[in-house]
């Protein structure tokens, strides 16, 4: 191999890898800065936080003219697939970085080492999202992981949240031992670790007997935990209750999102042949027959989920639940060896995104001015505090899937999916349509308590909710009231930015 | 061949596996085993060495092997031995001096409560110093590099309930880690354009004209901030003075004669690597660090402080003889340094061990107490003066002849040349004024003095050795034609630089030399012949000119305030970082320690309350088949990690049958 050629790559790459390095620019500036403010607590730390993510946001529309490009060595990949879940991303941190900062729960934490993990936790979603080989597949999750550890534990006086990033870390160290091994099985029965160059010579044989089923599912393991499916999700429940709420929010959305942007391109790309534009669909690498697998993952995931959820008391543990499900409607998109089923994922990641983090705000809310996380406190609340009540109806509604809101549309475009798929997944479809049900239950009876129960005798006054959070309810609850009424915009976006796979 | 070099790897290695393991449990503390060790290695080195000198060609490389060691991708690392005439040399060097510190140690360290960690450190360095000098590659030279760094650091904290010493041998290796940086950074531009870490293919590759112009000036100089950390050098020579804290022979052995002699040896092995830039940067950090360092000695009270000033000054000469294209002679002085410096600082160390204390102000008339040490001691004196016929004298003239030689072929550059001539003078200076306050005049402290004895056999017997060593006037010759400066054909015609090095010019080369031997004879007689008048004949009075020059007398007692100087800047920057770190080490690392410790009582207690909740958590609004389910799984949720990652595993094997039928 000629060196000074990879040197060569390495160097013209810089050039696409911009929003990167001024993420990681900004990652030092903010411990430079923590460094030099003298409050513990300065306003400035966020200033920075968010100029700094809005800069990387221009940078990353900025990258939509380059087209589709492989850089490092094919390390990593810039295309529009990226730079959608890109977007997403910085969206989140944007949206929990404003979250945070009235988050009652991390008053008097410092912020200077919490916004860093922050942007670098995003860095390292970022090249999750570009990862084009096992390389740096496995090492994006890591930092991503590792990052989270830290953000779990961050509350380190309180009890459950020291504990949750123990528990996180223990199951991510057992999860990424079981992909790394999944990992190097695959580069014995290939010789490459770039994915593309896997799918090549995978496509060129005939069998591939037991190994490559059991480096499919060792690898499964590790995106698993990363978008917490069933039998993966155990961390979640006890991670999203005990790590601060924005936290949980975060990393119910970001990291999950970037798993999903990960094993989208693993799965269609290293385990598929066929297809080539248009929406035209493709099959699955003969001798695994992932679909049905993550088919059954995916049923399990959200039966699981929202069967659970309901006997939950304490919100944060109901929403962990109901996230893990929301895990499950996605990957259903993700089944369908077919651009229209990654596409509706694709468009239900940014919806998800909207309501669940919508949901927290509310809990965030909640906690400052009920002093609460259980349900049974959040009686009489649209009595008490009309406005968080009234945008929790809208989160709610939509995480439910009921028109008009845009988790009405979401839904939509997956089952659409399914049921166009052809009658080998109209299982998924029922099992899809019946949790549906299921959730609507869990829902409404926050809503029930909010709406229809009384609160208790020593609880009537009004509760005072400033008008920062005002503004914050409705940055999320409007937009997805219009996206439930014109969604073409989205769902446009979604659809440029699909055709990744064959090209390259 | 290649099967002795690899029993001269393994015989320390595996003295020092024993030593460290069972040692203790030993006859003798397991003394014999180590210095077996290291004399069986000698015997293989000689034989090496007598291979060498028996065919007598230039630059012969007697032996290589190579085996793969890291496929990965188009990477491709290799490891292996190359034995050429130059490691010839250097094993019969570092297997000398350690053998004879082996042995001396026996005497010296006796009673030491961890006698057997000595001598199992001083196996470690041996292996390591030894392997440093054996391999045929950059990525090994680099790990050596850094096993001698640690083996070092061992011991110069070996007397670790000192905090001067614990706090030097930090400083030592923090510094070495300065330099290390650089020279890591060097091996990775070399290996990122050329692809491998083989000395032989990265030559190619260089003579191909792969590499060259200002990138190649760059790693050479990158590659030689490691020499200027390890072989310390300006400016980042304060670590050496330091590390004296460690046992006398350890300063011998590893900040005398071998390790700091690794610097030179690396620029010498890599020697076509280094374009004119580059050396020319070589040869001005040499002549900078031989004056710094031998004005601060004219001041130092300290005996082996005086020497570790000794040794840097005499490294920035071999550094000067490499830097002026004087390939040979540089190699030349790392050998007859190594010897003469082994035995000055052993000589030191037979005084200390007399009179139990390193300060010469309470010293003086050791001479007749201590002949033996006296007159070995007086030879090396003499040798590092620059002396005719000792081996000091050759070594040294050859450098300075190579740096006239520069100088004459680049007027610019003369001042190399002058500084060093003046530097050889103070050195004859500084090194006699030892002499003389340490063995001559009147004893000046009664007490220290009468304690004051021969030292053992163990002792004396290497000083005599060294001694022998340290004569060697028939050493040039041979030298000059086993080592001879290697060429890269087609070096010059792509390699653009100011200047070149056209010394080696018969003409010029021959004026040089004379003009080089007999300033050098005038210059040393007249700084040891200042040194009787102030200190053996007590003419001029040492202390009423310290009053008069005070400022500059202060300024180099107190080092050029190099210490100062970095305290001030690089360190205070380092503490506030450091600070930072600390923080979040107490923040968060400890925040995760103390929750782990509490961890067991908060599972049983997390269990205790699920169940509460479960019983209280009726479901009154499902379907109550539904509502069964979900509690029944939630039960799988019990908070007990070890049960989760079971679950997991459950189910991978759950999901490979279902792929399966």
């Amino acid at each position: 191999m000629d060196f000074s050629a990879v040197v060569q790559d390495n160097i013209n790459s810089l050039l696409y890898f911009v929003p990167e390095l001024i993420l990681t620019g900004l990652i030092l500036l903010l411990v430079v800065a923590d460094l030099l403010l003298k409050e513990k607590h300065s306003p400035w730390m966020s200033i920075i936080a968010l100029a700094g993510a809005v800069v990387v946001m221009f940078s990353v529309v900025g990258q939509y003219e380059l087209g589709t490009r492989s850089i490092f060595n094919n390390m990593l990949v810039v295309d529009p697939f990226s730079l959608y879940f890109k977007l997403l991303f910085l969206a989140s941190a944007i949206m929990v970085v404003f979250l945070s900062i009235g988050s009652i729960e991390l008053a008097g934490r410092p912020v200077g080492e919490y916004f860093t993990l922050l942007m670098t936790l995003t860095l390292g979603m970022f090249l999750m999202a570009s990862a084009t080989n096992m390389l740096t597949i496995f090492v994006s999750i890591e930092l991503v992981s590792i990052m989270s550890f830290v953000l779990a534990t961050y509350l380190k006086t309180r009890r459950r949240s020291s504990e949750a990033g123990l528990k996180y870390a223990i199951y991510g160290a057992f999860s990424s031992g079981l992909m790394l091994y999944g990992i190097s099985l695959l580069y014995g029965l290939t010789g490459t670790l770039n994915i593309y160059e896997i799918g090549e010579v995978l496509a060129g044989r005939d069998s591939h007997g037991l190994a490559l089923v059991v480096s499919v599912i060792f690898i499964i393991a590790g995106f698993g935990y990363k978008i917490a499916s069933v039998p993966f999700h155990f961390w979640s429940p006890d991670v999203y209750e005990g790590a601060p709420t924005p936290i949980t929010a975060f990393l119910s959305v970001g990291p999950k999102a970037a798993g999903f942007a990960m094993l989208i391109r693993f799965f269609n790309v290293a385990l598929a042949t066929g297809g080539g534009g248009g929406s035209e669909s493709w099959s699955a690498t003969a001798g695994v027959d992932w679909p049905q697998l993550l088919a059954v993952i995916s049923a399990a995931t959200m039966t699981l989920g929202n069967l659970v959820a309901l006997s939950q008391t304490n919100i944060k543990r109901l929403l962990a639940y109901s996230s893990i499900a929301h895990a499950g409607y996605a990957l259903m998109g993700v089944v369908l060896l077919s651009e229209q089923g990654i596409h509706a994922t694709m468009f239900y990641l940014v919806i998800y995104y909207m309501m669940n983090l919508g949901a927290f705000l509310v809990v965030i809310i909640c906690q400052d001015i009920v002093g609460s996380e259980r349900i049974e406190d959040y009686r009489g609340l649209a009595f008490r505090a009309p406005i968080p009540a009234l945008a929790m109806g809208v989160f709610l509604f939509s995480l439910t899937g009921l028109p008009p809101t845009a988790g009405f549309i979401g839904k939509f475009y997956l089952f659409a999916g399914v049921i166009k798929a052809g009658t080998s997944f109209y299982w998924l479809a029922i099992v899809g349509l019946l949790n549906s049900v299921v959730a609507l239950y869990y829902y409404a009876r926050i809503l029930k308590a909010m709406f229809f129960e009384k609160a208790g005798e020593e609880a009537t006054s009004t509760l005072p909710v400033s008008p920062y959070y005002v503004t914050l309810l409705a940055v999320f609850a409007v937009p997805i009231i219009i996206l439930g009424l014109y969604w073409a915009p989205l769902a446009d976006l979604a659809h440029h930015s699909v055709g990744f796979l064959r090209a390259l | 061949m290649i099967t002795s070099a690899i029993l001269i790897l393994l015989l320390p290695l595996v003295a020092f596996i024993i030593q460290i393991f069972v040692g203790k449990r030993l006859p003798r503390k397991g003394d014999w085993v180590s210095t077996g060790a290291m004399f069986a290695a000698l015997a293989l080195s000689v034989g090496i060495f007598i291979d060498a000198v028996a065919q007598y060609e230039p630059n012969n490389v007697l032996a290589t092997a190579t085996w793969d060691w890291i496929n990965f991708g188009p990477v491709h690392v290799t490891f292996g031995f190359l034995i050429d005439n130059l490691t010839a040399f250097m094993l019969v060097v570092v297997t000398l001096v350690s053998s004879l510190v082996h042995l001396y140690s026996i005497g010296y360290m006796h009673g030491d409560p961890r006698y057997n960690r000595y001598f199992a450190y001083l196996s470690l360095f041996s292996f390591s110093m030894l392997g440093l000098v054996l391999v045929d590659n950059l990525f090994g030279i680099y790990i050596f590099w850094e096993l001698v760094g640690l083996s070092s650091y061992l011991l110069i904290g070996f007397w670790f309930e000192k905090d001067s010493a614990a706090n030097a041998s930090k400083k030592a290796f923090i510094t070495n880690r300065v330099g290390d940086v650089g020279m890591f950074a060097g091996i990775m531009i070399l290996f990122s354009i050329t692809g491998t870490f083989s000395f032989n293919e990265v030559f190619a590759a260089v003579a191909d004209g792969h590499v060259g112009g200002t990138l190649l000036t760059v790693a050479g100089i990158l590659l030689f901030f490691g020499a200027i950390g390890k072989s310390a050098q300006f400016p980042l020579h304060v670590w050496l003075p330091d590390a004296m804290e460690g046992p006398t022979p350890v300063s011998a052995l590893i900040h005398a004669a071998t390790m700091v002699a690794a610097g030179v040896y690396m620029v010498g092995r890599t020697f076509v690597l280094y374009t004119p830039d580059a050396l020319l940067f070589i040869a001005y950090i040499g002549t900078i660090t031989a004056f710094i360092a031998a004005t601060i000695a004219i001041v130092q009270m300290d005996i082996k402080r005086v020497l570790a000033y000794s040794t840097i000054s005499q490294l920035g000469y071999m550094m000067v003889g490499l830097g002026t294209g004087g390939y040979t002679a540089g190699l030349f002085h790392l050998t007859t340094h190594a010897f003469f410096k082994a035995l000055l600082f052993l000589g030191s160390g037979s005084v200390i061990h007399a009179v139990h204390t390193q300060e010469m102000d309470e010293m003086g008339g050791l001479r007749k107490k201590m002949p033996i040490t006296f007159w070995t001691f007086l030879i090396a004196t003499l040798s590092i003066s620059g002396v005719f016929p000792l081996s000091g004298f050759w070594s040294k003239d050859a450098i300075l002849a190579s740096a006239l030689g520069f100088g004459m072929t680049h007027p610019a550059h003369m001042p190399i040349f002058v500084v060093l001539l003046l530097s050889a003078g103070v050195t004859a200076f500084y090194m006699f004024r030892i002499v003389f306050l340490t063995f001559t005049g009147e004893p000046r402290d009664k007490k220290k003095y009468d304690h004051a004895h021969e030292s053992p056999l163990t002792m004396t017997i290497p000083l005599v050795v060294l001694a022998v060593l340290s004569v060697g006037t028939i050493w040039w010759g041979w030298v000059e034609h086993m080592l001879v400066k290697p060429e890269l054909a087609s070096y010059g015609s792509h390699v653009a630089s100011a200047v070149e090095h056209a010394a080696e010019e018969h003409g010029v080369a021959h004026s040089a030399h004379t003009i080089a031997m007999f300033s050098s004879v005038v210059v040393a007689t007249l700084g040891i012949l200042l040194s009787a008048v102030v200190y053996f004949w007590r003419k001029i009075s040492a202390d009423a000119w310290a009053e008069k020059l005070k400022p500059i007398h202060t300024f180099l007692w107190n080092k050029y305030y190099f210490d100062e100087l970095y305290a001030a800047t690089i360190i205070r920057v380092t503490l506030f970082k450091s600070r930072l770190f600390a923080a979040f080490d107490l923040k968060i690392i400890d925040g995760i320690v103390n929750g782990t410790g509490r961890l067991t009582a908060a599972f049983s207690r997390l269990q205790g309350s699920i169940d509460l909740r479960g019983v209280d958590g009726a479901v009154n609004f499902v379907a109550r088949f539904v509502g069964y389910l979900g509690s029944q799984l939630r039960g799988l949720q019990t908070g007990n990690i070890q049960a989760y990652i079971m679950m997991a595993l459950f189910a991978v094997v759950l999901l490979f049958v279902f792929q399966q039928f």
